[in-house]
């Protein structure tokens, strides 16, 4: 017998050869060249796709992870990158029967959990009649006491649970472990299942693989019933600690697939018990909060001591009925693997059956016997704190040198209620592609339920985690893992359905109305980008004066660049009246800088760095574009500078040249994939309040501060405003203030001109909600109205006109109150719609 | 003994806080060997919203919350309370290896709702150096209060009172190495020590009678209550080394000072933040009854 998985007559590639691990249950083959018989299907096609097809596929299923942007934050990463996701394209498949059987005992495992949850919140019978020790509700700090007491609608604790199970050599499926908590997965299975239904679409129609779009619309009927008050229309928002997190990419994927507001805790407030999202229309009540944050961090006021991360007031808005949190505060308590031994007891006791599917056998050694016989068989065991705590997880004491394994035992035995021990399960393997051909790996599968209003329903699939390695039983996504779909396949055909996702949802009552903080990121998001392209600009308009022989219109003296630098505070003052090498110089040094340093804060690097923070939590609201430039930008800045100066400036040049072409494509998607709605507008609020600051300043320095009237410092300023064709157009080459301060100031058709950033600003401030609904006219708005004014009335020659000091009065005073209008307008706007505390704990006492 | 209790809590903030939320523990507690009469807390700027109720261990709570700008709040409660003497004779001698495994046992509902006091808290977990500090009063079939009464005698020496020497964020094993600390870190040591026994403590959080010769007059105050299986939760003060009575007023109790935090709050705004405490616990003239 060949050791060949298939034997279609096309295939005898050497990569198709699959070599199960001996001892282990294999998924795929029921013994070495035979697939199982609902392997069948998939491992034929396979084998008439051949390998190298199936490659071919595999990277465009790459391709497609890599547009979807479907990212796994990994922890520790001190960039905080994300990482794509990574999937192999061979499915596991599983058939009906036994899914039938992991079905039924998912359902009854989720009743199960959730009836304890409810008794240790509740009563505590389980505890006075001895069908749980005490120790494991007292010690866990998963027990919440501020919840006790607190029932949920319905009494659903747990609306979504998810397990994870392993298969031991003998075709078992054991639940290794229970996530009650928030249990993340499903959005990543369902776009595996999307990745992988493109990859081998042929295959799968034939395969009548279960489709999973019911489960999602389940889910959600699910949560709107939960919903207190049996509002018609409640609001549900998704809960997320943030873009940091290692599965925001799930988090905002989900809030889209339900149609959700993505919500952070700053974004909720609490107000007579009530909870509401601040939007920029005022407070919209919210009844449902559907969260992916740990219980503990959800409200600093009653729950974690040491964290502001959550919503303050969320357990008291709970208690008294108002809001309802999915899974309930609380529900990560029966996450503790101590709880395994005692559920099939709990099982008859509460349930009345028998536990459908075994847990990894569990010994909690807070018990004597089990203790003895963990302290006896400690090779055998993976050894695991009982509570979640800081510390070390899972230990491995057959790992371990005698001395190390003495320790753990000395721990064990002095505080024996801290401890778990589970048999190490050898996992089935299953078949993954690689570079070299087929090879063997380990698996766990996870699966998902959820509260339906009636009942539990099981996905029908899962998200299959394999091991980085064949030898390596831990499968960990944070360690590098891998993943796979999951096909279940029906005895049934499945009905055609267009899209293997959730059909669309009719949209519950949105909140067209933005969020705050997400208008506020938008407005700095303006700002940065036009601080960043006011930064690019000034450089790249300076440098070529340096080298001397630059067609630079005419000339720009190097004094005239000493004296603009200095008027903005780039340069000490003192320098104009340095020798010409000295200012050379450290002009120089000064633009090099700007480009090279990304530690200066005047340094374009710097402004790109905090330009990419406040992009980072709008990743949902860009396109993958949007973010493809904004990387390019930064590497760009990120270059180390060339040791020659000469070559330096050469090589600045250069990446100004391509860096205004990369802005511009930026501001250009930025614009163009940017829904015009109030958040479009905030941005553009954001770059047109910049830029019309920017300009002021230039004015002031450029001209009224000019000693003289100075041709070199109003080309200049022609260059950075790049308005110099536009000025030659209209007034040949002859150089008068008068007709820059007209262009660069009053005229409203130039998109660099003050004038025009103030028409279109004042346009925005109208045209944003009105909390007050017209009860009064907003500050905001009566400044940016006068302020445009006071620009349109002002006459160019009566502000070009110097006095016999040289001085220009009329323009100076123009400028400055352009200035402090522009901060006014600013501070107006974000205390009317962005007011953003800081939120800080009151010392105790 | 009557008395009436003042705690006046004030916070200046150098910028303005837009909104406050609070949860205060201020109440005295009703218990046998304690009567509430009345009791009031009265808050600067006023209140949106102040509502009260029970907390897990029974203490009562107010949470309210201001929603008007505000750079100075204050709060102030007040309350008549009856504190009676307690006996401390008749006690029974029980060893605390006894004491220990009944409680391991937990057969009494007594017992079971002890048993939770033997666990680690947010602020107090058992430790080995704590466990190491107790064993010395804590020799083989010694009675229970005996050697809880010697430990709490022994922190007494060796910790030195030091206001201002520590942060409440300080790790309690940090503040055992230190040997110096306020009546929060008195407490949770022998808090810890104990537990790390086996034994049930509680933290009890209240005042002393103003113009004690005691450390922590005048201020809010913290003491340890043991848990001593057929005599019940038995007081010791490690701060003074005395026995609770008469002089001391209980607010509640909790496992550690994160249960029962006399005031505690979230502020939006506010910058740097400048308190002051005030408490006065007078003796009150008996109206004739």
């Amino acid at each position: 017998m060949k050791n060949t998985a298939l034997r279609e007559p096309k295939t005898r590639e050497h990569e198709w050869r699959y070599q199960p691990t001996e001892g282990h249950w294999d998924e795929a083959l029921w013994r070495k060249g035979f697939p199982r018989r609902h392997w069948r299907e998939l491992m034929v096609s396979l084998g008439r796709m051949g390998f190298q097809q199936l490659s071919r596929r595999w990277r465009a299923g790459q391709q497609l992870i890599q547009t979807n942007g479907i990212t796994y934050n990994v922890y520790g990463d001190p960039q905080g990158k994300e990482r794509p996701w990574l999937m192999d394209p061979i499915p596991l498949v599983l058939d009906a029967a036994e899914w039938a059987g992991i079905e039924s005992a998912l359902m009854q495992r989720a009743t199960l959990l959730n009836a304890v949850l409810g008794d240790l919140y509740g009563a505590q019978t389980l505890i006075r009649n001895r069908e749980l020790p005490a120790a494991l509700l007292f010690g866990n700090s998963n027990f919440l006491r501020a919840c006790s007491g607190i029932v949920p609608p319905q009494s659903v604790y747990l609306h979504n649970y998810a397990a994870d199970l392993a298969r031991s050599p003998d075709g078992t499926w054991w639940i290794i472990s229970d996530r009650t908590q928030a249990p993340s997965g499903v959005g990543y299975a369902l776009e595996n299942r999307l990745v992988s239904a493109r990859t081998l679409p042929s295959v799968f129609s034939q395969c009548n693989v279960r489709h999973l779009a019911g489960f999602f619309n389940e889910q959600r009927d699910g949560l709107l019933q939960l919903a207190p008050n049996h509002r018609s229309d409640p609001r549900i928002v998704l809960l997320t600690p943030g873009p940091h997190n290692e599965t925001y990419f799930e988090h905002s994927f989900l809030a889209r697939q339900w149609g959700f507001p993505l919500v952070e805790g700053a974004d909720l407030t609490v107000r007579d018990n009530r909870v509401f999202l601040k939007t920029l229309a005022g407070l919209e009540p919210v009844d449902l909060i559907l969260r992916r944050m740990d219980d503990g961090f959800c409200d600093p006021l009653e729950l974690r001591g040491d964290s502001l991360l959550g919503i303050p007031g969320l357990v008291q808005a709970v208690r008294s009925g108002h809001v309802a949190v999915a899974n309930a505060l609380g529900s990560g308590l029966v996450e503790s693997a101590a709880l395994m031994p005692f559920l099939p007891a709990l099982s008859r006791h509460l349930l009345g059956e028998k536990l459908g599917m075994p847990s990894v056998a569990t010994w909690w050694c807070g018990d004597p016997q089990p203790r003895q016989y963990v302290l006896e068989h400690l090779e055998q065991v993976v050894i695991k704190p009982t509570f979640p705590r800081a510390g070390p997880g899972a230990e491995f004491p057959a790992r371990m040198s005698a001395s190390e394994r003495e320790n753990l035992a000395r721990r064990i035995e002095a505080q024996p209620e801290q401890y778990v021990a589970q048999e190490q399960v050898a996992l089935s393997t299953t078949p993954v592609r690689t570079d070299a051909g087929l090879a063997a790996r380990h698996v766990v599968l996870r699966v998902f339920a959820a509260w339906n209003g009636h009942g539990y329903s099981v996905m029908p699939g899962g998200l299959t985690r394999v091991s980085t390695e064949d030898r390596s039983l831990v499968v960990s996504m944070q360690l590098g893992g891998g993943s796979k779909d999951t096909w279940v396949l029906s005895a049934h055909e499945q009905a055609f359905a267009l899209r293997a996702g959730p059909v669309p949802l009719s949209q519950p009552r949105g909140f067209g109305e933005l969020p705050s903080r997400v208008a506020d990121n938008l407005f700095w998001l303006g700002r940065y980008a036009e601080r960043v392209e006011a930064g690019v600009r000034m450089a790249r308009a300076l440098l070529p004066g340096l080298s001397g022989e630059e067609d630079f219109g005419r000339t720009a003296s190097i004094d005239t660049i000493v004296h603009l630098l200095a008027g903005l505070g780039f340069l000490p003052a003192e320098l104009l009246h340095s020798s010409i090498g000295h200012q050379r110089w450290q002009v120089e040094r000064l633009l090099g800088n700007m480009v090279f340093d990304p530690s200066r804060t005047s340094g374009i690097g710097w402004n790109l760095k905090h330009l990419r923070r406040v992009t980072w939590p709008l990743k949902e609201r860009l396109s993958q574009d949007t973010w493809r430039v904004l990387q390019q930008l930064e590497l760009n800045f990120s270059t180390a500078p060339p040791a020659s100066p000469e070559h330096r400036l050469v090589m600045a040049m250069n990446l100004l040249d391509q860096s205004i072409v990369t802005l511009s494509a930026f501001a250009g998607l930025l614009m163009e994939n940017t829904t015009r709605g109030y958040g479009w507008r905030f941005l553009d609020i954001g770059r047109r309040l910049e830029r019309a600051l920017q300009m002021t300043e230039w004015l002031r320095v450029g001209i009224a501060q000019a000693p003289f009237e100075n041709e070199p410092h109003l080309e200049l300023l022609l260059q950075v405003a790049d308005s110099s064709i536009t000025y030659r157009t209209r007034y040949l080459t002859n150089m008068r203030t008068e007709h820059v301060l007209d262009l660069l100031l009053a005229d409203e058709a130039n998109p660099r001109s003050v004038a025009f950033q103030l028409a279109t600003l004042l346009e925005h401030v109208q045209n944003l909600p009105d909390p007050s609904n017209g009860e009064s006219t907003p500050h905001d708005y009566e400044v940016a109205g006068r302020l445009l004014s006071s620009v349109r009335l002002a006459q160019a020659e009566d502000l070009a006109t110097r006095d016999a000091d040289g001085n220009m009065g009329a323009l100076e005073e123009l400028l400055g109150q352009i200035k402090t209008d522009l901060y006014d307008v600013s501070n107006a706007l974000t205390a009317r719609y962005l007011s953003h505390l800081t939120m800080s704990r009151m010392k105790s006492f | 003994m009557l008395y009436q209790a003042t705690h006046i809590t004030r916070y200046r903030y150098d910028e303005p806080v837009s909104h406050c939320l609070n949860e205060a523990r201020l109440t005295p507690r009703n218990f046998p060997g304690q009567v509430l009469h009345q009791s009031r807390l009265h808050v600067e700027p006023e209140p949106a919203m102040m509502e009260r109720r029970k907390d897990y261990f029974g203490n009562d709570v107010t949470t309210f919350a201001v929603f008007r700008t505000h750079d100075l709040f204050s709060a102030t409660a007040t309350s008549v309370v009856e504190v009676q003497a307690r006996p401390f004779a008749d006690t029974p001698r029980i060893p605390w290896e006894d004491a220990r495994d009944q409680l391991s046992h937990h057969a009494t509902d007594d017992l079971l709702e002890a048993y939770e006091f033997v666990f680690d808290s947010p602020f107090v977990a058992s430790a080995r150096p704590l466990l190491e500090y107790a064993l010395p009063s804590f020799t083989t079939g010694r009675p229970l209060l005996d050697a809880a009464e010697e430990l709490s005698h022994r922190i007494h020496s060796d910790f030195r009172y030091e206001p201002e020497s520590t942060s409440i964020d300080m790790p309690l094993l940090e503040v055992f190495e230190h040997r110096q600390g306020v009546c929060q870190d008195f407490a949770h040591i022998m808090i810890g020590a104990l537990r790390s026994l086996g034994l049930a403590v509680r933290y009890v959080s209240g005042y002393l009678r103003s113009g004690a010769t005691y450390q922590g007059a005048d201020a809010s105050h913290a003491w340890v209550s043991v848990f001593v299986p057929g005599a019940g939760w038995t007081d010791f003060d490690p701060t003074n080394d005395v026995r609770p009575s008469e002089g001391h007023l209980t607010l509640g109790w909790g496992r550690d000072y994160s249960d029962v935090t006399p005031m505690k709050g979230i502020a939006l705004g506010g910058g740097k933040q400048i308190v002051e405490v005030e408490v006065r616990v007078e003796p009150l003239a008996r109206t004739s009854e």
